[in-house]
């Protein structure tokens, strides 16, 4: 059921949409289906009109048959691996985040979500030297430990910069705007976004804060409202070849364990599902910057694998002979 | 086919800005100093303009008074370093006394006129005292939950008009939402709805928002634990997290959640001009109230 939107085919503009609408044409399988003659008559648009844009409409919506072989090609020379810059992390997702599949992270506050997401996005920035888009939804992002991330990686002062001018970040607040941004970046506005730069990830973080006040009670747009930016994030992975990073909340299960917020629903979107969990090991006075990462859901690996990381030794490269960096010293 | 990304702009303001331009915006924020020298340093500079901060503590540790102590610290002039800005305070539990603003508000006074140097920090002393900085402070007086949303609906209106303003408190959030609402799953989502309209105002607007939340008893394996109130789902809601508590009879401010800050824990204690460190040189020959004489919150 995908609803009809302005914008989504050349010809079908504001005022033809509303006469669609007053005709009771909500999605495009109504218009696709309906008797054109008569729509036309009844919304007075000319038939030709009609006929251009149900046949660009079907191009579009249609899934085409497509031989196993075909599919195996495409996957071999389209899907990409994207290292998380966490050797602990990468070990988890088998070698890095894969192109056209949604990731999910889900963890407690202050597990590290947003840590890891931020040490994703100055990898792919810095190392792999492609554009990140990232929809931040809850503030949490801070520009300083981006570049914190990309001193320690490097010194050299003009490649931080570029490194974060590939990043390139819209805040939103709320479902709706969730939902047109990513509509629009998947219908093209991705490299549009990125000022012509490839795109090889799109975080966002997180999902949960905008959807979930709209799920429960007596509403009805948020499931809806959670599908369609679902939809949106995936027919992006696959049409440009990103690799989507989403984070989501946790609640507190019938046994008392954590699982991951959001629901069942939303527990078939993301194909691997990662939860994050924080270290106490010493007591509870004492801070840890160790975090557990369980595998909940792959279709690679066992699940409930588990590997421990340090927060603040997130990256690959080893600068000090001893291994160990103090975060003061990598202060400049 | 292109498409305009001026449908994603219009639509809540989801312009796309590069990391660059969001880090020199940073940089033009600032930060609120919280006159604890050590608790500024584990901040980074202070409370940063922009972002939603929670303070978490059991009653009688110090919140209020660390509002009090920003609601005076946000108004300090630019010649100093501060951010000369105005400040809402919400507040819902009656815990706002005048009497101690001011005694807050004169030692911050008599402290920078002490340190004033050059013409320009003498001559934006003249306007910096007592009188300017109470009336600075806008005071809303919030019986109730639905009282606590409908002022945050129209707050965007009112910060249009005052464009000064730097700093939101809201003391504590966690009062009316616990005394009124049985249903849980109510209240978790009407809580999640206030956390994004809080961003949203921090972010647009570029003000700091101060929450204080009050703490609860969890129950797990047999042993009970202090956790701020509210749910887990809450503890998204601010991108930094301080809890203050005590640890036998000192006073301590842990992080215990930040972007951009390791977990630390600093000492504080609450003197009769305000929220300081301990044994700070500058206020060794002022009278500090004893622990058992504290002023109660």
């Amino acid at each position: 059921m995908v609803p009809l939107q302005e914008g989504m085919c050349p010809g079908l503009d504001g005022d033809l949409l509303r006469s669609l609408l007053a005709a009771d044409i909500r999605t495009v399988e109504d218009l696709v289906s309906s008797d054109l003659e008569d729509v036309s008559r009844k919304c007075s648009v000319s038939y030709k009109a009609l006929f251009s844009i149900r046949r660009v409409l079907l191009a579009q919506h249609t899934a085409f048959p497509v031989s196993g072989a075909d599919l195996y090609e495409e996957l071999l020379s389209s899907t990409a691996i994207i290292s998380t810059g966490n050797p602990s992390l990468d070990k988890l997702l088998d070698s890095g985040l894969y192109t056209g599949e949604i990731t999910e992270l889900s963890g407690g506050p202050g597990s590290g979500k947003s840590q890891v997401c931020f040490g994703v996005a100055v990898h792919v920035s810095l190392q792999l030297k492609q554009s990140v888009i990232y929809v931040d939804t809850t503030g949490g992002l801070t520009a300083s430990r981006l570049l914190e991330m990309l001193q320690s990686e490097t010194s050299d002062g003009d490649e931080q910069m570029e490194a974060l001018q590939r990043i390139h970040v819209f805040r939103l607040f709320d479902a709706y705007s969730l939902r047109d941004c990513l509509s629009a970046l998947r219908r093209g506005g991705l490299l549009q976004a990125s000022g012509g730069g490839s795109v090889k990830a799109v975080i966002v973080d997180s999902v949960s804060a905008v959807i979930s006040p709209l799920l429960g009670g007596k509403q009805n747009e948020g499931m809806s409202l959670m599908i369609q930016a679902a939809v949106a994030l995936k027919t992006m992975a696959k049409d440009f070849s990103v690799a989507v990073l989403v984070t989501n909340h946790v609640t507190r299960g019938g046994g008392g364990g954590v699982q991951p917020g959001l629901g069942a629903s939303w527990s078939h979107i993301p194909r691997t599902r990662i939860l994050l969990e924080r270290v106490d090991r010493a007591p509870s006075g004492c801070s840890s910057t160790l975090r557990s990462a369980t595998l909940i859901k792959s279709s690679r690996q066992p699940c409930h694998i588990k590997e421990e990381f340090d927060l603040q030794r997130q990256s690959r490269s080893v600068r000090s002979s001893s291994g160990k960096r103090k975060r003061d010293e990598a202060d400049s | 086919m292109t498409v305009e990304l001026e449908t994603a702009n219009n639509h809540g303001g989801g312009e796309a800005v590069t990391a660059l331009e969001l880090l020199q915006r940073e940089k033009e924020c600032g930060s609120i100093t919280t006159f604890s020298s050590q608790l500024d340093r584990a901040l980074k500079g202070g409370l940063p303009v922009g972002k939603v901060t929670e303070i978490c503590g059991a009653p009688g540790v110090g919140k209020t008074q660390l509002c009090l102590q920003l609601s005076v610290d946000v108004q300090v002039p630019l010649s100093f370093g501060g951010l000369e800005g105005q400040v809402i305070f919400m507040d819902t539990e009656g815990s706002f006394v005048l009497q101690r603003v001011g005694d807050v508000a004169a030692a911050v006074v008599r402290h920078f006129s002490l340190v004033a140097e050059d013409g320009e920090q003498k001559d934006a002393m003249q306007t910096f005292d007592m009188e300017s900085i109470l009336s600075n402070i806008f005071l809303v007086r919030c019986h109730d939950y639905v009282e606590l949303l409908a002022e945050l609906h129209l707050l965007p209106d009112f910060l249009r008009d005052q464009p000064r303003v730097r700093l939101l408190v809201i003391d504590s959030v966690a009062f009316p939402f616990r005394q009124q609402l049985d249903d849980l799953s109510l209240r978790t989502r009407l809580l999640q709805g206030l956390a994004q309209q809080l961003v949203s105002i921090a972010t647009r607007h570029n003000i700091a928002v101060v929450i204080t939340n009050q703490m609860t008893t969890r129950l797990q394996d047999s042993q009970s634990h202090l956790v701020p109130a509210l749910g887990e789902i809450w503890g998204h809601a601010s991108t930094t997290r301080i809890l203050l508590q005590w640890e036998g009879s000192r006073q301590v401010a842990a992080i215990v959640k930040s972007p951009c800050c390791m977990d630390t824990a600093v000492q504080y204690h609450i003197t009769s001009e305000g929220f300081r460190d301990v044994n700070q040189p500058e206020n060794s020959d002022q009278p500090e109230i004893p622990l058992t004489e504290r002023r109660s919150l």
